[in-house]
């Protein structure tokens, strides 16, 4: 981890933030244990007895093949979609039907989409501090306090008052970054950022996730972005026909595939 | 040798400027040309015939004469000036909406300014204080205008740039509706003022209570028509609401609801409000025909507005919901800050087209009684034995009223879809 921990002296990590990361991954808590989790869709199994464990902090980028189920596993861990078979827990927050937990959960994880999902009909501004306002009861001047600040970190302050259909794709999935960041979430799902940018904007993208990774922010990224991934990431999680085949550090991913199935999968795409 | 690159070559002669277009479009091949040519006699022998009736046979009188009726029916003279005050309202509202949209709104509010310059002018019976309120119309239509800043996307005009810095201060302190809830308040106010002009407060002197029965011609397809509309939008999004609820009895209760009074002509509705709900009422509850045209026009038009509402909340990108949902946001909140606001953008035209055609399905009221315009143009005629023979010209010219109502207002609602179209979706 001294490879990150030298990013960090670059952005401002908050003190308790700043506690847990000086501590190597392997004694840091579980922020997400899925266990043995199915998700069927009709007779079709999605996902297949997955099960992970994260660390506070850690960066998991998830690949592999169109329809392997990497964006329905991360979409169950808001609940997107509903798991059916077991268990997942959010920071201590078993995931159920209760509503006060599922509250809870999503106050802690925010989400990226491939489409963005920006609101069209208000805007930059008015997307950032929507929920803020409205979850997190945080007053207008305060929400709009936070959401300058997180354009300014994403590197868009001037576009505060413009429509999103105003924006560049790759502005929109800044815009989109900065919305998840103004709950103040615990960790950050990816699905597929960067997959409906024109070439030259997936950098934009790829750096602000960069500079969130250095903060210490738990991310979940499902991407084919692979450079992004031997640099970034902490472990790279391999899916295929909704099981996952593979997870280990992206060195052993990259150099060393323990299972066939991901080596033919690199070999692919690489 | 000149240095000059040789000039872009020209097209063929044929296939430009009129002659171009008419061989192109007209006499592309022998058959399409006798078409052309047939049908250009026909169109000829047409438009010759309507053309010597309408400006040489047909005799006009009845419509000058009988302008008053046809325009607000039986309202009492003395009250004219009451419904003058309202266009003034109207004008004003048109001259904000003028600048806010400009796109939208300038040429309907120059054609209103027109119309009442022309009403106002006209050498006609028209007392002199009646006519310096129409004319008043079109520097009531200036102050709405004034009264409005310049939206942020719309560059000064000429006349704003004439005026220069000079002005541009006193400009901005007379924009006192700045905010879409000031434009908002300024509506209510002139609509609840419309409706106390109108009608009258009993007591109050000069606005002596009219009877509902007397208001009539135009004036009354306008009103029904357009509190039809009003009244029916919430309605309509609250049925939609319930159509989509998980809840079971509402939802049925809505379905329910929506799908019989869709299922029953408005003549039908109209009928049985005058006829057969009465006898559910209490015997000392008497309630005008007016009022009940009213409220039976809005239920028939909440039922197509509600499946209007709930197709244009269907036809927003469920992903809009996922980032709502991932956001923490409840499901009501997700439904009326995200779905509902976009719903109702995708359906603004077909808004305006529901106004359009009940706009014409109010001249249905003649059934339980009501004298509105068509109803008063066939008393006109047949109630009186000098324009027995004047029919043709009678119900031309209402015709020709109501296109013009509901050409413009189709107008307005491209024009609306363009503004809103840029930028927003």
């Amino acid at each position: 981890m001294a490879e990150t921990n030298g990013v960090h002296a670059a952005v401002d990590i908050p003190a308790d933030k700043a506690e847990i990361l000086a501590r190597p991954l392997e004694e840091r808590d579980d922020i997400v244990v899925c266990e043995n989790v199915h998700k069927w869709f009709g007779d079709f199994c999605a996902v297949r007895d997955v099960s992970m464990r994260v660390k506070r902090g850690e960066v998991v980028v998830i690949f592999g093949p169109s329809g392997s189920g990497k964006s329905t596993f991360i979409r169950m861990i808001n609940r997107l979609e509903e798991h059916q078979q077991g268990r997942i827990v959010i920071d201590g927050i078993e995931m159920t039907n209760d509503v006060r937990n599922l509250d809870a959960i999503r106050r802690e994880v925010g989400m990226v989409f491939q489409q963005f999902n920006l609101f069209p009909h208000i805007t930059v501004l008015g997307n950032i501090t929507l929920a803020p306002q409205r979850v997190r009861h945080l007053p207008r001047s305060e929400a709009e306090a936070l959401a300058m600040r997180l354009l300014e970190r994403v590197g868009i302050p001037e576009q505060a008052q413009k429509y999103p259909a105003e924006l560049s794709g790759g502005q929109q999935q800044r815009v989109a970054i900065a919305r998840a960041l103004a709950m103040q979430p615990q960790i950050m799902l990816f699905d597929e950022p960067t997959s409906a940018l024109d070439p030259e904007m997936i950098k934009e993208v790829l750096d602000a996730m960069r500079e969130l990774a250095a903060t210490g922010m738990t991310m979940l990224c499902v991407t084919h972005e692979m450079g992004f991934a031997r640099e970034v990431a902490d472990r790279m999680a391999f899916f295929d026909e909704g099981a996952l085949v593979e997870l280990g550090p992206p060195d052993q991913i990259f150099n060393n595939p323990q299972e066939d199935r991901t080596k033919l999968f690199l070999d692919q795409i690489l | 040798m000149t240095a000059r690159a040789a000039p872009a070559p020209l097209p063929p002669a044929t296939t430009v400027g009129l002659l171009g277009w008419l061989r192109q479009n007209l006499f592309s091949s022998r058959g399409n040309g006798a078409v052309t040519v047939v049908l250009a006699v026909v169109l000829v022998w047409f438009v010759f015939n309507l053309g010597s009736w309408v400006f040489v046979e047909a005799d006009w009188t009845v419509i000058i004469s009988r302008a008053p009726l046809y325009i607000v029916g039986l309202y009492p003279y003395e009250g004219y000036w009451r419904l003058c005050i309202c266009l003034l309202l109207i004008s004003v509202l048109l001259g904000m909406a003028w600048r806010a949209w400009p796109n939208a709104a300038r040429r309907f509010a120059f054609g209103f300014g027109a119309v009442m310059l022309f009403v106002g002018v006209f050498p006609h019976e028209m007392a002199p204080d009646h006519r310096a309120l129409l004319l008043l119309n079109l520097p009531a239509i200036g102050l709405g205008y004034v009264l409005t800043p310049r939206p942020a996307d719309v560059s000064p005009g000429r006349l704003e740039a004439l005026a220069g810095s000079a002005l541009s201060p006193a400009l901005e302190r007379a924009a006192i509706f700045s905010t879409p809830r000031r434009k908002v308040i300024a509506a209510l106010v002139a609509l609840v003022l419309t409706m106390i002009l109108i009608l009258g407060i009993a007591g109050v002197p000069g606005l002596d209570p009219v009877n509902p029965q007397d208001l009539g011609g135009l004036m009354i397809n306008l009103l029904l028509a357009f509190f039809g509309i009003v009244c029916s939008l919430p309605i309509g999004i609250g049925l939609a609401l319930g159509r989509r609820s998980s809840l079971p009895i509402l939802k049925v209760a809505c379905v329910i609801f929506i799908e019989v009074i869709r299922g029953v002509p408005l003549i039908t509705l109209l009928f049985m409000s005058r006829h057969i709900l009465p006898l559910t009422f209490p015997e000392d509850l008497n309630i005008d025909r007016v009022y009940l045209a009213g409220i039976t026009i809005t239920i028939f038009s909440s039922a197509y507005m509600a499946e209007n509402v709930r197709g244009g909340m269907a036809a927003v990108h469920p992903g809009q919901a996922e980032a709502a949902r991932a956001l923490g946001l409840r499901d009501w909140q997700n439904t009326l800050l995200i779905t509902l606001p976009q719903g109702l953008r995708n359906i603004i035209p077909a808004i305006v087209g529901q106004f359009i055609s009940l706009f014409k399905d109010t001249s249905l009221v003649y059934f339980i009684g009501m004298l509105d315009l068509v109803e008063m143009g066939r008393v006109s005629v047949q109630g009186n034995q000098e324009f027995i023979d004047n029919g043709r010209e009678v119900y031309l010219f209402i015709a020709l009223v109501f296109w013009v109502f509901c050409f413009s207002m189709s107008f307005i609602s491209r024009r609306i879809e363009g503004v809103l179209g840029v930028g927003r979706r």
